[in-house]
């Protein structure tokens, strides 16, 4: 989708994009000639569509444009739109692990388990909706071997242990 | 006034630039992928899951480097049938691990992730809509599996697809012209016609369909060591595509695909040999479209050397092992 200004037949550019609230979202378009701005307000359909491709919307603050909103502040290479949706995630395999250690027969919550800076890279590299259900495994793969931290060793001793 | 095309990019996101690095990545991820066989119906129910694993153990036991994509999100059995329902994804320097059965057999599987008591949701800021958007959110997922997981050098990845005409021809669409099409049907008018319906709808893309097998044709009575029918109807659909083979029903292939177990023990059974026969057809089809495409290319480039047809060639990664160059007998034929 692109946006024209009328009046000075110029290209509009995106300025920002604002938090988002109730499955919409805000995207302010300011024209280069004028500088009039306009905002392009989503519908939760709408919203959901072009989620659905995957597509980040709104400026790559890595490249130097701006955005407005706590959710780009925090994950300033991240769509708006995945922290208003939560990836596609199994639910019972959830951020957070809930169903770990919780098995019949087990009492209480799970030790916790560090991760250093390079695995926590590594787990980058696996798709947000793997990833939770990831490091729920390699985190009890961990603490059967009585480790309390995954680094690079304990996640190639992972890779090893499941022939991959 | 400026019209859409007029205009370079648009103004921030650059959506369609995005979608366009999400098919390189896909592209990248594959590149060491020989062949992409993409084993499908229309119809569901007639075995493709249990055909497409069993074909790649197969080809698996001819030192092939083989991997499947479950890609029937929704009804996953890959994972249960290969072995793999507790895989944990690994990640690697760059990309996630691949799960593998105890053959060698890559598998990526939802069933791995999702218990079977549970059905694959996605959050919505569109509740009661996902007929809206969906298949495109599946789609966007199939993306990021493609792109994510270390596929690494394969002779075939195999996709095992949903059920649905119109899916079949969305994973044509999705896959690209690289990916050739195996289709399975059951001796049942009702199978072959939708068979049929897939058939007209893929023959108007570019992909290549290798053919088709006829699976649950009779079924394998081990009392009496024979196959026996199993469907009575006439057949008069012509599917007019090839037939790479008929494979029987056999019920201790149904018990070993619900645990999970190696089919190495019904290697020699009728069942084994059908597998067997259909495999070395697919591959025969396989090579066949290879050297079709290299003699075609080297027609259309007469200035490239002749060793890029060789190069094409299916070659086991175990060079010199029995596997590699055991002979194969062909599947037995259910009589008509």
């Amino acid at each position: 989708m692109k946006f024209l200004c009328i009046p000075c037949d110029s290209p509009m550019k995106l300025q920002a994009v604002g938090p988002p609230e109730g499955g919409s979202l805000s995207v302010v378009y300011s024209c280069p000639e004028c500088g009039y701005e306009m905002a392009m307000l989503t519908n939760a359909y709408e919203t959901q569509i072009v989620q659905s491709l995957g597509v980040r919307i709104g400026p790559d603050i890595g490249a130097g444009a701006s955005s407005t909103g706590s959710t780009s502040a925090a994950e300033p290479t991240k769509c708006p739109f995945s922290a208003m949706l939560p990836p596609a995630t199994p639910k019972p395999l959830g951020e957070g692990g809930e169903t770990e250690g919780a098995r019949p027969g087990q009492a209480g919550e799970p030790i916790p388990v560090r991760w250093t800076a390079a695995a926590e890279a590594r787990l980058a590299n696996v798709p947000e909706f793997v990833r939770p259900m990831a490091r729920t495994g390699i985190e009890r793969f961990a603490r059967e071997r009585g480790a309390l931290e995954v680094d690079e060793k304990i996640l190639d001793a992972a890779r090893e242990f499941f022939g991959m | 006034m400026k019209r859409y095309h007029d205009i370079v990019g648009d103004g921030g996101s650059g959506v369609l630039e995005q979608v366009a690095e999400q098919r390189t990545r896909i592209t990248d991820g594959l590149a060491g992928v020989r062949h992409l066989v993409a084993v499908g119906s229309g119809k569901g129910g007639v075995g493709k899951s249990t055909l497409t694993l069993h074909l790649a153990g197969a080809l698996r036991a001819r030192g092939l480097r083989v991997a499947i994509l479950d890609a029937d999100f929704n009804g996953p059995s890959q994972a249960r049938m290969a072995g793999v329902q507790g895989a944990v994804f690994v990640p690697g320097d760059h990309k996630v691990a691949l799960p593998r059965t105890r053959n060698g057999i890559g598998v990526f599987s939802m069933g791995s992730m999702i218990p079977e008591s549970e059905a694959l949701e996605f959050e919505s800021t569109a509740d009661g809509e996902s007929h809206t958007w969906r298949a495109t959110k599946e789609f966007a997922l199939l993306g990021e599996i493609l792109a994510s997981f270390e596929w690494g050098a394969l002779d075939l990845l195999m996709f095992d697809l949903p059920p649905g005409a119109e899916r079949t021809v969305q994973y044509a669409d999705f896959l690209g012209p690289r990916t050739s099409f195996l289709l399975v049907t059951i001796p049942s008018e009702v199978a072959r016609g939708v068979v049929a319906r897939s058939v007209a709808a893929l023959s108007k893309g570019p992909n290549r369909l290798l053919g088709y097998v006829e699976n649950m044709s009779g079924y394998y009575c081990r009392d009496c060591n024979a196959i026996k029918p199993l469907f009575v109807s006439p057949e008069t659909t012509n599917l007019e595509i090839p037939c790479l083979g008929t494979v029987p029903f056999d019920p201790e292939l149904a018990r070993l695909c619900d645990r999970g177990i190696d089919l190495a023990e019904l290697r020699e059974t009728p069942v084994g040999r059908a597998l067997e026969h259909v495999a070395q057809q697919l591959l025969d089809s396989l090579e066949s479209t290879t050297s079709a495409s290299a003699h075609a290319a080297q027609e259309l480039r007469p200035d490239r050397p002749a060793s890029a047809h060789g190069s094409s060639e299916l070659r086991p990664d175990r060079p010199g092992s029995a596997h590699a160059s055991r002979e194969v007998r062909a599947g037995r034929e259910h009589p008509r």
